[in-house]
Formats: C-alpha cells, structure tokens, sequence
C-alpha cells in the first residue's frame, strides 16, 4: 500500500473539504440554519469558472476574484428573499426550503451546462515532486488556497470586531442583539461569507475534478460528515475534520473502491452522532 | 353552509377510490397507483414528522430497503409480489427498530442529518454491494398485466393509513405525540415515555414506506438505487405533508392530491423544469402557507375546525416578516 501517497492525496482533497464545510459552519453556527443548497452553490461556482475559462477564454485568476464575489451577492439575495421571512420558524421550515433550494438550484445548472461532465483541461496542469511523490499541481494550488482562506476566516473571526460580533451571535443572539450588534446585518454578512467560501471551493476544484451539476449532491454530504465528525459551529473542528476524513476516504477507496470508500465517511459519521454527538472539537451547541 | 369534516372527505374519497378502476382508463388506474403510494408515504412521514414533530429526512430508506428486499424476493424466488410486499415492509419495521432506538436520541438538525447520511450510505451500498443488487443496472423484474390488483391493495394501505391517523388525531396517543412536537422536555417532565412513544412513532412510520417501495419495484418493473433511494421523492413527500398540513388527519390527503395533478402536468409538459417547479413550489408553501391547505380551508370557513396546526408557525403568525 503506497502509504505516503495516500497521506498526501488525502491530505489535499481535505483541504477543498475544509473550505466547504468551514462555510456550511460558520453560516450554522450563527444562523441554525442547514444549508442543503452549499453544495450545489459549489456546482455551479465550478461550472461558471469552466465557461470562464474556456468559454470566454479569460484567466483563470479572474474567476478567483470574481465567481465567489458573485457568490456572495447571490448569497445575500437568499438571505434577504427566503431565509429572513423564515427566521424563528421551526427547523424543518429552513432546511426544507435549503432543500427546495437545492434541487431548482441542480435542475437550473442541467437547463444551462447540460447534465455531462465538464473540465478544465490546461489550467493548473502537470505535476511537480515533493518529497519524492508526484502532486499533481491543480490539487497543490486548491490545497494551498483552500487551506489559506478558511485560516484566514477562522483569524478573522477570532481577531477582529467583526469575528467577535459573529460569535456573540452564535452564542447568544438575544445578548448579541441588547448589545447593540445588528444582529440581521451580521446575519446577512455571514450567510454571504458562507457562500462565497462555497464559491471559492467551487472554483478550486474545477481543475482538480471531473465536474457536473450533481457535484453538489455528492459533496454536501462530505461536508455534513465533516462538520459532525469535527463538531457542529466548531471551527478547528471541522478543519481537522476535513483533514482527516480525506485521508479516510482517499485510503477507503483505495482498499475498497470508490463507491464503498465514501460509504466509510457516512458511517463515521453516523458512528459520531451515535457516540459523541458534539464531535471531536465541538462545544455542545445549543440547537 | 355545512362545513366538511374528515369523516365527509375521506368517505368521498373512498368512494371516487372504489369505482375509479371500473370505469377509469388503465392511464387513470397507472397514475392514482402512483398518488396513492405517494399518500401512504406522505401519512407515514406525517406520523413522525407532523405529530412527533421529528425533522426525518431519510424516509426514503425504508422505501429503498422494502424496494429491494420486495425486488430480489421476487426476482430470484418467484415470490408473488404482495406476499414480497408484505415481507419488504416486516422489513422496514425491523430495521427501524434498532436505528430508531440510536438515531432518535438525537435532536433536530442532528437526526435530520444523521437520517440523510443513512439514506446515502444505503444507497452507496445498493450501488456497491453489485453482486447481490446487480448495482447501477438495476433489477428488471416481470412487469404486471393488469394494474387494477396492485391498486386496490395500495388503496386498501392508504386506507388503514387514513384511519390510523384519524384514530391517532383523536386520542391521547396523538395529543402525547404533539406534546414532544411542541416541548420534548416538558413532556418528558409530565410524564411521557418520550423515548418509548418516538421510537414507536418511527417504527409505525416506516412499515408502510417500506411496503410501497416494493410494491413500486413492481410497479415499475425495475428498480436502481437512483431510484430506489431517491432523494426526489423525499422532497415529493415531505412536500405533499407541509402543502396541506403538517400534523393534521386531512393534510396529506389534500398536497398528495394536489401536488401529484401538478407533478403530473409539469412531467408531461415540462420535464426538464420539472424539479425546478417542485422546489418552487416547496419554497412559495415554506415562505406563505407553512399551515397548509387545511389551515386555509378552516380559516376561509369550508373546513370544519380542527385542533390547532403546528403552535409554534402560529405564534408567528401576527409578526411582520
């Protein structure tokens, strides 16, 4: 068994996952709301970098900057449009409305992209030697980016007034808001930094995947395991999470192949809500 | 104006249900098989997810696991189908047993999700283990001649459903389910056996499901684990109790009714914005009506009032969005 390029292979799609399941938590822990549509929003961020890229032919850096921007602002408008006018509602109330949302979100990807698999053959190409393994670069990049960005959220809400204003939410609306935090305000800012982080992992894996408007589908469910297995609203958690469930599933799919290899992940998963609910880091919270 | 109660519609109903097949065309009989399953499963999550108030996004893995069990019983024993269907839906019953003892100590989003992983890793399973479930090509089972037996025994579950339901709504058995719905704590601390009853919710919630799964391998003459584990027809069916009301005798019937027409006419036309439509649907009911149709009927005045709907939607109901 080729041990050191399992870790490795392991170690980067972990980071993509990180990426995923840190938005998906950052916008439960504030918002107790289950975002069934993350994975889709992912899709189709990873089917527009792809008409970027090779439909108007422009670099790839542009949908860097631009497919998470434009995830954001897609982000608020459903913030503003479903997700306020539902606030206080019973749970099933927000997560059937993610789910609805989830499925126009797919069937809207097919009517554009068609139902086939798209890539993005010569960006990020070719491979390079660490530590005598090949890596393939668009993975290294993804990794890179991807492990960078949720860093830099988890600094940004430890360290700044912002982050601080973000977990007061999440803790205790009802203090946050006697406070003087605008609660709706960070509410909104939240769910938008959530998708536009779904967006970013979208256009990190469009180079390092076979992509097609049911990707979301297969992905939500990793980044559920992630967030259970790493505690739901903890940050660390789900990083440490994501890191060790893709070596999990990249070892799994090796010794058993790759439909069974991703059945290992829901199983940990169902065996962590079994066991010890709160996951490896989280704080026991408050649902 | 005389106000319809349950008794009134679900006699109606069961009326138009009896003398449909002997003057309907096969095409009626094939699509009110189709709507009829759709009533059993969308009573049977109302079970669990209307009364208990439990979010359970993973039903349809007692329909894959009775479509299976049902299909490989008569693909490889030549079983008669209702004989397998019955076997598919003990099934269900077992297998709900266990999960619901462990899953159901988890609480909101957590079982919501737990139960959606599980209905993945059955699938992933189905798809995996191909030597038993021939994986993604699917089982082709013998298709049947005439639909009209097949419908009258569907029927015939979504009646006992029905009935159960209203017997439910009328007892102290339901008014305990709506207490966990309403504050699982509290009802804990007035004396009900929460854990026992939610399990036995759970429990009578998937024998049903399971036995429509088969009896719709049979239907299709086919199944996959696409379809067997279809997260499309979760959606159908949760949509179907939350259009016409959660946790209420007569809901069920009214979105599985309403929505099945509409499913119908959108899959004929437009099939390729057939999902879109549903989840347009499901959002607009979320967002506007999360009572349902029965909530409207009674406030109009055309429905005979019942229990109140869902407390917690209703103390919402005066705030400004």
């Amino acid at each position: 068994m080729p041990v050191a390029e399992l870790l490795v292979g392991g170690i980067l799609l972990g980071g993509v996952y990180a990426l995923m399941a840190c938005g998906l938590n950052l916008i439960f822990g504030v918002m107790r709301v289950i975002n069934f549509a993350h994975g889709d929003i992912m899709a189709i961020a990873a089917l527009s970098t792809v008409s970027i890229a090779v439909g108007f032919k422009l670099p790839f850096w542009v949908a860097i900057i631009a497919v998470p921007l434009g995830c954001a602002a897609f982000g608020a408008l459903i913030h503003v449009v479903i997700l306020r006018r539902i606030e206080g509602a019973p749970l099933i109330m927000s997560l059937l409305a993610t789910y609805a949302l989830s499925t126009i979100l797919v069937n809207v990807a097919i009517l554009i992209w068609g139902g086939g698999y798209s890539g993005l053959p010569g960006v990020l190409s070719g491979s390079v030697r660490l530590f005598g393994i090949n890596v393939s670069i668009s993975r290294l990049v993804s990794f890179i980016c991807a492990l960078g960005v949720s860093l830099a959220v988890w600094w940004l809400l430890e360290f700044t007034r912002f982050g601080r204003a973000v977990r007061s939410v999440s803790r205790a609306p009802e203090l946050a808001s006697i406070s003087g935090i605008a609660i709706e305000r960070v509410r909104l800012a939240t769910f938008a930094l959530g998708t536009a982080m779904a967006g970013l992992a979208g256009v990190l894996i469009a180079p390092a995947f076979a992509i097609d408007p049911q990707l979301g589908s297969r992905f939500i469910i990793k980044a559920f395991a992630v967030i259970i297995v790493g505690g739901m609203g903890s940050y660390p958690g789900a990083i440490l999470a994501a890191l060790i469930l893709g070596v999990i599933e990249v070892v799994g799919s090796y010794l058993a192949g790759a439909v069974i290899g991703s059945a290992f992940l829901f199983l940990l998963m169902l065996g962590v809500l079994l066991v010890r609910p709160r996951g490896l880091l989280g704080a026991g919270i408050r649902v | 104006m005389k106000k319809l109660g349950p008794l009134t519609i679900a006699g109606a109903a069961g009326l138009a249900a009896l003398v449909l097949p002997l003057v309907g065309s096969d095409y009626a009989v094939s699509f009110s098989i189709q709507l009829l399953i759709f009533l059993v499963l969308a009573y049977s999550w109302n079970l669990i997810g209307g009364y208990a108030g439990y979010t359970h996004f993973g039903q349809v893995s007692f329909f894959g696991i009775g479509a299976y069990v049902g299909s490989l019983l008569t693909f490889h024993w030549n079983v008669p189908w209702y004989f397998a269907a019955v076997v598919a839906g003990v099934a269900g019953g077992l297998t709900a047993v266990p999960l619901g003892g462990a899953m159901l100590r988890l609480k909101g989003p957590f079982f919501a999700i737990g139960m959606f992983g599980f209905a993945r890793v059955l699938e992933a399973f189905a798809l995996g283990f191909d030597s038993i479930t021939q994986g993604g090509t699917g089982i082709y089972l013998k298709p049947l001649g005439d639909l009209r037996p097949l419908y009258y025994v569907v029927a015939g579950v979504t009646a006992i459903m029905l009935l159960l339901t209203w017997k439910l709504d009328n007892s102290r058995l339901g008014l305990k389910l709506l207490a966990i719905r309403e504050d699982e704590n509290a009802a804990e601390s007035l004396g009900i056996p929460t854990t026992r009853l939610k399990i036995g919710a759970f429990v009578a919630s998937a024998i049903a499901p399971a036995a429509m799964g088969s009896l719709y391998a049979i239907y299709l003459g086919f199944i996959d684990p696409p379809t067997a584990f279809a997260p499309n027809i979760e959606l159908t069916t949760i949509a179907m109790v939350l259009l016409g009301g959660m946790g209420t005798v007569l809901g069920p019937l009214f979105g599985a009714v309403v929505l099945s027409i509409v499913n119908e006419v959108l899959w004929a036309n437009y099939p390729q914005i057939y999902l879109a439509c549903v989840g347009t649907i499901v959002l607009l009911a979320v967002m506007f009506t999360p009572r349902g149709i029965v909530n409207l009927g009674m406030k109009s005045g055309w429905l005979a009032v019942g229990r109140p709907l869902f407390r917690r939607l209703a103390a919402r109901a005066g705030q400004p969005s």
